[in-house]
């Protein structure tokens, strides 16, 4: 049997991690008894489009560039993305109130709204199954040893270039076998002098020796 | 009734472990991810055979206030027969939109939904929507923190919204709370929440035991001695 290269071991097992997280994501636990959530994973051309999309929407969300930034980093080690979506009707009769109408006839029958996030109102159970899914998906890459973080941008992103047909709302699980997890403490994302510009700004009083000090 | 002195031990253990189990199942519901990675949940238990019976019997109380809430009955039979109860609270999707503008709750910016008018505190309402949706997703993610453990550990579960509902009544959370789900665990041999008969709330193994046992033997028992 001839020797099977690194990189080509990780790819396959990156594989197969994704389609255990999806199963797992399938057979976790849902509300109503009902299955109705859509999963696929997204290509690297997918990803290369979200990361571009999120990257033109910096104007409006400094957030949604960053990551924007981070996807086009992400794929260039292994990678994989998980987007997981439901309509966002109720099916369940539990007409409990979260939604905002009283029953789930009224929020079924009430006007759509369209967005680039997502389309609402939406039923809470629904948007509940869906994170559920998420959670379970997360907790298998977890116990494969995959890096991992589930991100709300990148699904937003992908819903709003149609990359999973018939869903109203979406959230997303990355993973990667990257040699450094990039998930998390991503400064390099941030200059300096913008992240210090902007936490003044947030955090106005933080450097200052009395809370009556005037800001210069 | 006389039990062998090393059954009560299992007893006593099989206790303990229920407690310890819903600690780490604490533990793993509150590592969970959260959206925004702002902190907003809190996981609350109740291991206490009395606290789990007013839980029950708010759940069986609410059953009465909406039609379609009758499956609630049989829900607080099933939570009877839990060890303990782990309720999941979303503290901001009340208070404090997320600011994400995600139009899940159907309104396109979160500034329209702090304007909205909330459903009043009155029966037949179970949460006072319109809540932040995007907010109490994190529910989702502690929810399934506390099964994959309890998976992982080999201890029975079982989701209840009736539960949390019943709880955020009951005022046994905290008063920000806008949305609550509960998990009931058990660490015995037959998981009670599984196999469960339509008509659980009159049909269940306190009843047979108090219409077959309970009354037939003392008289049997006085006939025929």
């Amino acid at each position: 049997m001839p020797a099977i290269e690194m990189n080509e071991l990780i790819q396959n097992g990156l594989n197969r991690a994704v389609e255990l997280m999806a199963l797992a994501a399938y057979n976790s636990f849902k509300f109503g008894k009902r299955n109705t959530i859509k999963m696929v994973s997204l290509s690297i051309d997918d990803l290369k489009e979200i990361a571009e999309f999120c990257y033109s929407l910096g104007d409006m969300s400094p957030l949604a560039a960053r990551d924007g930034r981070f996807v086009m980093e992400l794929v260039k080690e292994p990678h994989a993305v998980l987007l997981i979506g439901d309509k966002r009707k109720s099916d369940f009769n539990y007409n409990c109130g979260a939604c905002g109408y009283r029953t789930c006839a009224e929020l079924n029958k009430a006007e759509e709204v369209e967005a680039l996030t997502a389309r609402g109102p939406s039923c809470q159970f629904k948007n509940i199954n869906i994170n559920i899914a998420a959670g379970a998906a997360a907790s298998m890459a977890w116990r494969l040893g995959l890096h991992c973080r589930v991100f709300s941008t990148i699904a937003f992103a992908a819903f709003a270039l149609n990359k999973l047909e018939g869903i109203d709302i979406a959230t997303s699980v990355a993973v990667s076998a990257a040699k450094v997890d990039p998930f998390f403490d991503r400064h390099q994302y941030w200059t300096k002098e913008h992240w210090d510009e902007i936490f003044a700004k947030e955090f106005p009083t933080f450097t200052r020796g009395f809370f009556g000090a005037i800001e210069e | 009734m006389s039990i062998e002195r090393s059954m009560k031990q299992f007893e006593d253990d099989r206790k303990e472990a229920v407690k310890i189990a819903a600690r780490l199942l604490l533990a793993s519901a509150t590592t969970t991810p959260r959206v925004g990675g702002v902190g907003e949940c809190t996981i609350h238990i109740l291991d206490d055979e009395c606290k789990i019976e007013d839980l029950c019997q708010a759940v069986e109380k609410m059953a009465k206030e909406n039609e379609r809430w009758s499956f609630f009955t049989r829900d607080a039979m099933m939570l009877r027969d839990a060890d303990a109860v782990l309720i999941v609270t979303s503290l901001r999707c009340y208070t404090d939109p997320a600011d994400t503008n995600c139009n899940m709750c159907g309104k396109l910016t979160c500034e329209y939904l702090k304007e909205s008018e909330k459903f009043p505190d009155e029966p037949g309402i179970a949460y006072k929507g319109p809540l932040c949706i995007f907010r109490a997703n994190n529910i989702g993610y502690a929810i399934d923190g506390i099964v994959s453990l309890a998976r992982n550990l080999g201890i029975d579960y079982g989701v209840f919204w009736s539960a949390g509902a019943a709880a955020m009544r009951m005022g046994i959370v905290p008063k920000n709370t806008g949305f609550c789900l509960a998990v009931g665990i058990s660490v015995t041999e037959k998981s009670p929440f599984r196999d469960i008969p339509l008509k659980y709330d009159e049909i269940n193994e306190r009843t047979m035991n108090d219409r077959i046992i309970k009354r037939l033997w003392p008289q049997f028992r006085s006939i025929y001695s």
